[in-house]
């Protein structure tokens, strides 16, 4: 649809995250799968497979295991800022999981919504912004009759 | 004889014209018999939304060790996870689960919880931080005045400040405390903690280092006079240029536009030694004073907008001896 009439949002980072330290941002996956289900095969590979390869590499991520019967198996990401993310991982395979789970690792729990602009900063002008009085002469300023040629 | 055999013939054409209905409304799309009410999704739906907040160790999956060691790894120390646990219990806890124990009929001995409280961590913490931002602010900005920097450091850390950095790096959910959502209060009072624990289990360099890592950032974007309040600042400048032995300043116009309408603009010049200090826009006259005289503590407190970022690089001790190795 159109920029009015979808939400939209400025570049930003949660606590200003990187200036000082980079923390990751999210907190925990939990894979809600069904043991039996044919459309949770892939998650049931992959939590044979990579799942604990995965939280080798990201320790800072909680992963929780929940086979359970389910109406459809799930990747939920909650984030350090309270966003809860659902995926679907029906009928993925176990390398398209990881992958999932991999940019879901890497990705703020900032809304994924139209960023207006690509750049934020906090101090936009360093010799000073520009406004009208700005190059022009002041009140102050005494211009005499021209001064003959010496 | 035969009629049996068309009784059974009709009942079986009869299933079949069933499943085959079934199987032809399924094929039109039209929903099967006995579904669920159509209000129903949208009902749940609502209670969800309209049921209070809860903790989160109380919804499923969860795991209060593995969560402590992804605290730890996610912030990139290295904590001692006793001292770590022991920062995140609140006293207001402690007295409500001792209540709870009591009123379910526990006996005396089993009431009392072998759970130390983060009240001294937490002091720790706090006392280490105002000094660390003291002593940095001192550094980085040496004009300006004990109350400016007090103002500074009582801004990074207040309750507002220091809760939501803590909501933030989710401690809300690791924060063992009576009440759910938890007090601004008790979440500073816990980062606190967390910073005294850090300051016991890894030292004063890394702690040093957190600190800045986490709070420093705040000041982003933000003036020096939205944090600190200042009710005379052409007194203040006064005084400042006094102690500088510079003369007072003049203010004079340099520039105004509309003077005789709704909305003038007024640019108020502060000048010294007839050289011009600051200048500064308003509205009305008094208050394009004020915002000049603004300008001028800003330029010398050396807190202005386009002043060099803050280093945030990380301190190499070897660094001093490595110089004088190498001037040698």
């Amino acid at each position: 649809m159109t920029g009015r009439g979808t939400p939209s949002r400025f570049l930003a980072a949660v606590l200003h995250n990187g200036v000082g330290r980079y923390v990751r941002q999210l907190q925990r996956l939990q894979l809600v799968f069904s043991p039996a289900a044919p459309d949770a095969r892939g998650a049931r590979q992959f939590v044979e497979e990579a799942a604990l390869d995965f939280a080798r590499r990201h320790p800072d991520v909680v992963l929780y295991i929940s086979p359970r019967s389910c109406p459809a198996p799930l990747l939920l990401a909650e984030y350090l800022n309270g966003t809860v993310r659902e995926e679907l991982i029906a009928s993925k395979t176990s390398e398209e999981i990881a992958q999932l789970a991999t940019k879901l690792a890497n990705q703020s729990g900032l809304d994924i919504i139209r960023i207006r602009k690509p750049f934020h900063t906090a101090n936009p002008s360093v010799q000073g912004q520009w406004h009208p009085f700005t190059n022009k002469p002041t009140v102050l300023t005494v211009r005499g009759p021209r001064l003959p040629p010496q | 004889m035969a009629t049996g055999l068309l009784l059974r013939a009709s009942r079986r054409l009869l299933a079949a014209a069933g499943a085959g209905a079934g199987a032809g409304r399924g094929a039109h799309g039209l929903p099967p018999r006995h579904n669920k009410k159509r209000w129903l999704r949208a009902y749940l739906e609502q209670q969800r939304l309209q049921a209070p907040p809860q903790r989160r160790s109380e919804k499923p999956n969860w795991d209060y060790h593995a969560e402590i060691q992804a605290f730890s790894h996610r912030l990139h120390e290295n904590f001692s996870l006793e001292l770590l646990k022991t920062a995140f219990v609140n006293s207001c806890y402690i007295k409500a689960e001792e209540a709870r124990r009591q009123g379910l009929g526990v006996d005396k001995e089993a009431v009392a919880l072998n759970l130390q409280d983060n009240t001294k961590l937490s002091e720790q913490g706090e006392s280490f931080s105002r000094s660390y931002l003291t002593q940095c602010f001192e550094g980085a900005y040496p004009n300006l005045p004990a109350k400016g920097i007090g103002a500074l450091v009582d801004f990074l850390t207040s309750q507002e400040l220091v809760s939501y950095v803590a909501q933030n790096l989710s401690v809300q959910d690791l924060t063992l405390c009576a009440e759910f959502p938890v007090p601004p209060r008790v979440l500073q009072r816990t980062f606190f903690a967390v910073i005294g624990a850090l300051l016991h289990s890894s030292g004063p360099e890394k702690t040093e280092i957190f600190v800045r890592d986490f709070l420093i950032p705040q000041l982003i974007g933000k003036d020096l006079f939205e944090i600190w309040e200042l009710i005379n600042p052409m007194g203040l400048l006064v005084e400042e240029l006094t102690k500088r032995n510079i003369s007072s300043p003049e203010p004079r116009i340099t520039r105004q536009s509309g003077v005789s309408t709704v909305l003038p603009v007024y640019f108020v010049g502060l000048y010294c030694d007839k050289k011009i200090i600051a200048e500064g826009p308003g509205e009305t006259l008094l208050a394009a004073e004020e915002e000049a005289a603004r300008v001028a503590l800003r330029k010398l407190y050396g807190y202005t907008e386009n002043r060099r970022p803050w280093d945030y690089s990380k301190p190499k001790q070897g660094w001093a001896v490595e110089k004088a190795i190498s001037s040698n």
